[in-house]
């Protein structure tokens, strides 16, 4: 069994509304970078299906040469091999035929598993159009996955609660976060360990890029004003609380 | 410009994707998936009896080109992620998700980094296939049915097994004007409980981040953010929620944000219209109380 993970390497997600600028377009480049937040969670997934069952785990990426030694920890977590795809596009079809071209060269991947959206652009569609540039099957967020009988059975989460669905062949799942996929933190000699692996480095390819025209990326003001409320007698701000609601019609 | 919606059948989703549609211009007509009548009036209505989304792509594209369809509308749920980017893939259409605006003039906006920016785009090529985050557009009233045309079941590349819905206490997220929200804060599963006391009292919904979700303290139908429930209540309690940009993208419609967080530093007060520097655990007891005396 061959299982490929999809890693993105992108700008602290974690840097407050307040704090955030742009530079072009994008964030300024001076916030750190890392991989992306269900990205970890995907790697994590992969670690334990290759743990169940021997699989091999490869680890895919487009993006920058710098973003190697970032994309090293999911292969301290578990990661087999580490490929990159050298690029920088935007486009989610540049981006797919790129991460397409990596799993063909790889050969015989049987599952592709990716974050349930990237943490910068936020698409969530990248997986499903590799999925359908593949003839994969696609399935998002996706919580458990199990081999049986030659089929993958996997559980996804929807907005009303949960499904089991089954497929055979191959497929690309995007997974969501559940506290059984909580990325583990590697072990410091699997870190080191991971500073010797080569990486596979393929230049990437031009790609048809999607055709929609970019006019603006702005940061939206933030106009509310927060009145904190005096913390003297508990009961009392309960009470005011309720009074300031009741004034502005919210309650 | 001609719109088709792909929605099951709920009559919230589809009111949203009508209002969405119509600021392209005239009436969308719609592809419902599952059974049952299809809610509103439409030119023309499709059903597909299909239990999972993702079988009806091939179903929807060689529709889509046989009636030549240019703007194609689905919801930013689990249903739009199954169908979105296959289908632009097959029909060789750009594909935009998770829209929170559009101007007739064909341009859209959806939101970058977890929220913290926002992009319009100018759709210049058709068909082109838009995913529309919920709770951004009001939805529109349907009324009556339309009898369908059946376009039978989907393919068989997915197989359903089972469901298991998660009944919610008391009121929806989705439907609450109230909602009373926990984070990691709240230290543990059991310290919800008083979120639910409080919510029973005032006919408001229990909510949860992403941090309590990941902590196993609430379960993923319960969390607001922007890969969760967009919800736009009247007022939103935050309780022990730090607000990080990812949670606040699914409460930017609330009109009233009231944060308790024991760090006057926390971001969440960036984004309350009232704060309270506290413990939760002195705080929410005092405000049941009140509650209670004001019954």
């Amino acid at each position: 069994m061959h299982i490929a993970v999809l890693a993105k390497v992108v700008p602290d997600y974690e840097v407050p509304a307040g704090d955030f600028e742009l530079v072009g377009g994008r964030a300024h480049s001076r916030y750190t970078r890392m991989i992306g937040l269900y990205d970890e969670n995907a790697i994590e997934t992969g670690v334990q299906l290759k743990e169940k069952y021997g699989a091999t785990l490869s680890v895919i990426s487009y993006g920058k040469t710098e973003d190697v030694s970032l994309l090293r920890k999911a292969v301290a977590m578990g990661g087999d091999t580490l490929n990159l795809v050298i690029g920088e596009s935007d486009d989610p079809y540049v981006i797919a035929a790129n991460l397409k071209m990596a799993v063909e060269k790889l050969g015989n991947v049987d599952l592709i598993l990716a974050g349930q959206q990237s943490a910068d652009m936020d698409r969530g569609i990248v997986h499903s159009i590799l999925a359908e540039m593949l003839g994969y099957s696609f399935l998002p967020k996706i919580a458990f996955i199990e081999f049986d009988q030659g089929g993958w059975k996997v559980r996804q989460i929807h907005e009303n609660g949960s499904r089991e669905l089954e497929f055979k062949g191959k497929g690309v799942l995007s997974i969501t976060s559940i506290p059984e996929n909580v990325p583990r933190i590697p072990a410091v000699r699997s870190i080191f360990a991971a500073k010797k692996k080569p990486v596979d480095k393929m230049e990437g390819i031009l790609g048809a890029p999607m055709n929609v025209e970019e006019l603006s990326v702005q940061i939206p003001r933030m106009e509310s004003v927060c009145e904190f409320l005096p913390m003297e007698d508990v009961g009392q701000t309960a009470k005011l609380l309720l009074a300031k609601l009741r004034e502005g019609r919210y309650l | 410009m001609k719109s088709l919606i792909i929605e099951i059948i709920d009559p919230k989703r589809i009111g949203e994707l009508v209002t969405a549609g119509r600021i392209f211009g005239g009436a969308p007509d719609i592809l419902a998936i599952g059974k049952g009548g299809i809610p509103g009036a439409y030119g023309k209505a499709y059903q597909a009896d299909e239990l999972v989304a993702a079988n009806i792509v091939d179903v929807a594209a060689e529709l889509i080109q046989r009636e030549g369809y240019e703007v194609i509308l689905l919801s930013a749920t689990t249903v739009g992620a199954e169908i979105a980017g296959r289908l632009s893939v097959a029909l060789k259409a750009p594909v935009i998700s998770e829209i929170i605006g559009i101007a007739a003039d064909m341009t859209v906006k959806r939101p970058l980094y977890g929220g913290k920016a926002v992009a319009q785009y100018k759709i210049n090529k058709f068909p082109v296939v838009l995913t529309i985050r919920r709770k951004y557009f009001e939805p529109a009233v349907l009324e009556g049915t339309t009898p369908a045309v059946s376009l039978g079941a989907g393919g068989a590349g997915i197989t359903f097994v089972s469901e298991e819905e998660i009944k919610t206490e008391g009121i929806p997220l989705e439907d609450a004007d109230i909602i009373i929200s926990g984070g990691r804060g709240i230290g543990a599963k059991e310290n919800f409980t008083m979120l639910r006391e409080m919510a029973g009292i005032v006919n408001a919904a229990v909510g949860a981040s992403r941090g309590a979700v990941d902590e196993g303290w609430a379960a993923p139908t319960m969390q607001i953010g922007q890969t969760g429930n967009i919800v736009a209540p009247s007022v939103y309690f935050a309780v022990g929620i730090s607000g990080a940009s990812q949670h606040l993208a699914g409460i930017a419609n609330a009109k009233c944000v009231v944060a308790i967080n024991k760090d006057e530093e926390a971001n969440i007060f960036k984004r309350a219209r009232f704060g309270i520097v506290a413990d939760y655990k002195t705080v929410l007891p005092a405000l049941t109380k009140a509650l209670k005396e004001e019954q």
